[in-house]
């Protein structure tokens, strides 16, 4: 059976994911054509020191120019700034491998042979899947076009034969190495933006879930009115005080009518106001919006947290059924404890079914949470633990 | 193989020992396949090595594997990541002396990919760098028999190499820099977030147990059916391991009455076995009148049921009244709800673990003033309460 590890994943990850992605490509692009800049002196000081002519000369240090200059161009552009960077980043990947061939090709050494893994080594900084991809691609073949067409270049003084097989060989051992490298690498890096926006999203839901539980608990809402009444009290002394015309009340009246009245009559009863005005003004309404109620959460619980340095990548952090250095018992122990809590009935989540259970554990990141073993007995066998819930808690 | 390509592409949800574990079993069979083609061929092609080291060369290898796989079998995934890299600079410092230049500076390359594909930057600093550096003297004292015969001046060539080599040692390294940069900036805000969310969800389980006493329920972990079920599931499980049930279903027991236990006295007690005070502190992750990893875990799974719907809009996850905010009158109305949030509503723990303490005016004001708070609101918004905090405490 097939796993989907995103079926269960929050819907609103991946534009946040994208948010993230965009300040480093940002960085990134900066590091890169930094790079690209220093290279090209290098270049020019080999190329004067070899008595280079000048229109050998231009071209190639042309090629180096035009590539940042696309850069900046990119970077400046306001519009759609994310996919902007990213084209910029494939431009650049087989910029990179254009201007190393053609300087392959205008010196004919082994030495500079080697300056292909040199734009592996810049364009592996994006750590992107398709710029990874792209560049093992164009250094394989590059190398491997030049080792078969060009084999003179490999040719030593001291040595009849180039041995391009054992070069080949090299190659493929490179190429597949740093690509494994650069998937892990950039898999570990979409691990952490996962994690991030994944913990923003369980952030916003924690405290809706924390919202609930309250309720349930106190059957209570939360009294808008006395904040609206306390609110035009406080904002009819504060201009007192301020000596300034009441700005205030018109908006609290809106936060007020708000609960009775839709948004078009809204908008109709205040008309000095535009839609956009109305509701930037909503979001400070308690009743229909959250959002002011989550701030008051969120910076109720915010203080006095710090972190050590200790708990930075501390495996301890990650929560699961499956610690190492824990007892086979107590990863059973764990997962038949929390496979149970699902299958019952709780004052905040219902109690699911045993398909629900499977498909979910099965197809969401909850499977690697788990010891491998005991997960798969578990999915082989779901029938039974299903039975015996039901048998024994019959009633409950 | 299945299973290993499994592992790689799912290696975003393996922990870090796990994934490092991977990489050594992936280098240890290149290396095995290294060894096992070119040592084999080098002794018979190298007629000016001596037919000891034909023999102890192999030897010696086939001892740094060995190693190498013992210590991955027995879960020292470092030390047998050190093993491995120990192997590959062997193998070039062999292969350098062999009969190709070229082939042997080339698996200088080699042996920095291996490195950098453990992605340790320490570990890189020390072996990359030894690498790179004999490498760099390598290029120099061979700098004739590495020379290509198109190449017109040794002096450039050895230069050529030895730029390459360091250039791509360095930009490495700088990719390493930026990664640990970025990784150490988002596990810092993860790991702080993820505070955050325990604080909500001690609050959760707060409210739960209050709301258990307050209906007089029986809370699950005292439900003889519930300990029944467990029992039963983890002897059902435990069967696929052992045939023994005795020991876990004991366990179970022992896990019932943590419930009613401090665990500190447990682990504390020196009349306590040291196998009960190791089970009780393994335990202790799991237990359900606390928040643990087990009510935390449960609670994020409930949270795959909240906003399944909603759209992501870029003001999800900001909490900052000027970004939320346009306006200074808005801003002023939001400052002020927040205000009367935090001094109306029950937020903090009483002195006796019960959800019952409202924060007082001082309080706020230390809260509005310090630092962490400036992720809510501005320095001008904090200016303004302090010009004004006698209204706020009289009228909110």
């Amino acid at each position: 059976m097939a796993q989907f590890t995103k079926k269960y994943q929050y819907s609103q990850l991946e534009k946040y994911k994208e948010h993230l992605e965009l300040q480093h490509l940002k960085l990134k692009t900066i590091i890169v054509n930094m790079m690209m800049f220093l290279i090209s002196f290098v270049v020019l000081y080999f190329l004067i020191r070899l008595d280079v002519q000048s229109n050998s000369m231009i071209p190639i240090m042309l090629l180096f120019y035009t590539l940042i200059i696309i850069n900046i161009t990119f970077y400046s552009y306001d519009g759609d700034q994310y996919n902007n960077l990213r084209i910029a980043m494939y431009i650049n990947t087989m910029g990179v491998y254009i201007a190393t061939i053609v300087l392959i090709l205008q010196f004919q050494t082994p030495s500079i042979f080697t300056s292909l893994f040199i734009a592996y080594a810049v364009t592996a900084i994006y750590q992107d899947y398709k710029a990874m991809l792209l560049s093992s691609g164009l250094l394989f073949f590059a190398g491997l076009i030049l080792l078969s067409g060009y084999s003179e270049i490999f040719t030593l003084v001291g040595n009849a034969s180039p041995q391009e097989g054992f070069i080949i060989a090299f190659l493929v051992i490179f190429v597949l190495l740093l690509t494994l490298s650069s998937f892990i690498l950039i898999k570990r890096k979409t691990f952490f933006y996962n994690q991030l926006a994944q913990i923003k999203e369980s952030e916003v839901r924690n405290m809706k879930l924390l919202m609930k539980i309250e309720k349930i608990k106190t059957n209570k809402e939360l009294n808008s009115e006395k904040y609206y009444s306390s609110l035009l009290k406080f904002t009819e002394i504060l201009s007192e005080k301020l000596e300034i015309e009441n700005i205030f009340s018109d908006k609290i009246m809106i936060l007020k009518d708000s609960r009775k009245m839709s948004f078009s009559e809204l908008l109709g009863k205040y008309n000095t106001y535009s839609k956009e005005e109305i509701l930037e003004i909503l979001e400070l309404e308690l009743e229909t919006h959250e959002k002011m109620e989550m701030i008051g959460i969120k910076a109720s619980k915010s203080i006095n947290v710090n972190v050590d340095r200790k708990e930075m990548f501390s495996e301890a952090q990650f929560k699961s059924f499956k610690h190492e250095g824990d007892h086979r018992y107590i990863k059973i122990i764990s997962f038949v404890v929390f496979y149970t809590m699902l299958k019952i009935e709780k004052p905040y989540l219902k109690s699911l079914t045993e398909e629900e259970i499977k498909d979910i554990l099965f197809n969401s990141e909850y499977y690697y949470r788990i010891d491998r073993d005991i997960i798969n007995i578990y999915l082989d066998n779901n029938q039974v633990f299903d039975t015996i819930v039901k048998d024994i808690m019959k009633g409950e | 193989m299945k299973t290993l390509i499994n592992r790689i592409r799912n290696t975003e949800f393996l922990t870090f020992n796990e994934v490092l574990r991977l990489k050594v079993v992936l280098v240890t069979a290149f290396l095995l396949l290294f060894v096992g083609l070119t040592i084999p061929i080098s002794a018979l092609l190298s007629f000016n090595f001596q037919f000891s080291i034909n023999i102890i060369v192999p030897i010696f290898f086939i001892i740094l594997l060995l190693i190498t796989i013992i210590t991955v079998i027995l879960n020292f995934n470092r030390v047998a990541m050190h093993f491995s890299i120990y192997t590959m600079i062997g193998l070039t410092v062999f292969h350098v002396g062999g009969a190709n230049h070229l082939y042997g500076f080339i698996l200088f390359f080699v042996s920095l990919t291996i490195i950098i594909f453990y992605q340790d930057i320490i570990t890189y600093i020390i072996y990359g760098g030894a690498v790179t550096f004999y490498g760099s003297i390598y290029a120099y004292q061979s700098g004739g028999e590495l020379m290509g015969v198109l190449s017109s001046s040794e002096q450039v060539s050895v230069l050529t190499y030895q730029i390459m080599l360091i250039g791509f040692y360095v930009i490495f390294l700088i990719q390493f820099i930026l990664s640990d940069h970025i990784y150490e900036k988002l596990n810092n805000e993860w790991v702080r977030m993820n505070k955050i969310l325990e604080k909500y969800q001690d609050f959760s389980l707060q409210h739960l147990n209050e709301y258990t006493e307050k209906k007089k329920a029986t809370p699950i972990y005292k439900n003889t059916k519930f300990q029944q079920t467990i029992s039963e599931l983890a002897v059902f499980l435990n069967e696929f391991f052992e045939e023994n049930g005795e020991d876990i279903a004991e366990l179970v027991e022992f896990y019932f009455f943590l419930h009613t236990q401090e665990i500190d006295q447990v682990v504390e007690n020196e009349e306590a076995s040291n196998e009960a005070k190791i089970y009780a502190e393994q335990l202790r992750k799991y237990l359900l009148n606390k928040r643990s990893e087990l009510t935390s875990m449960l609670y994020d799974f409930s949270t795959l049921f909240i906003d399944q719907k909603v759209q992501f809009n870029s003001t999800r996850y900001l909490y900052s009244i000027d970004d939320l905010f346009t306006t200074k009158t808005n801003k002023m109305l939001a400052l002020a709800i927040l205000y009367k949030f935090l001094r109306t509503e029950v937020t903090q723990f009483d002195k006796w673990g019960n959800i019952g303490k409202i924060l007082n005016h001082d309080e706020i004001t230390e809260l509005f003033v310090s630092k962490e708070f400036r992720e809510f609101i501005s320095f001008e918004q904090v200016n303004f309460y302090l010009d004004n905090q006698e209204l706020f405490e009289k009228y909110l």
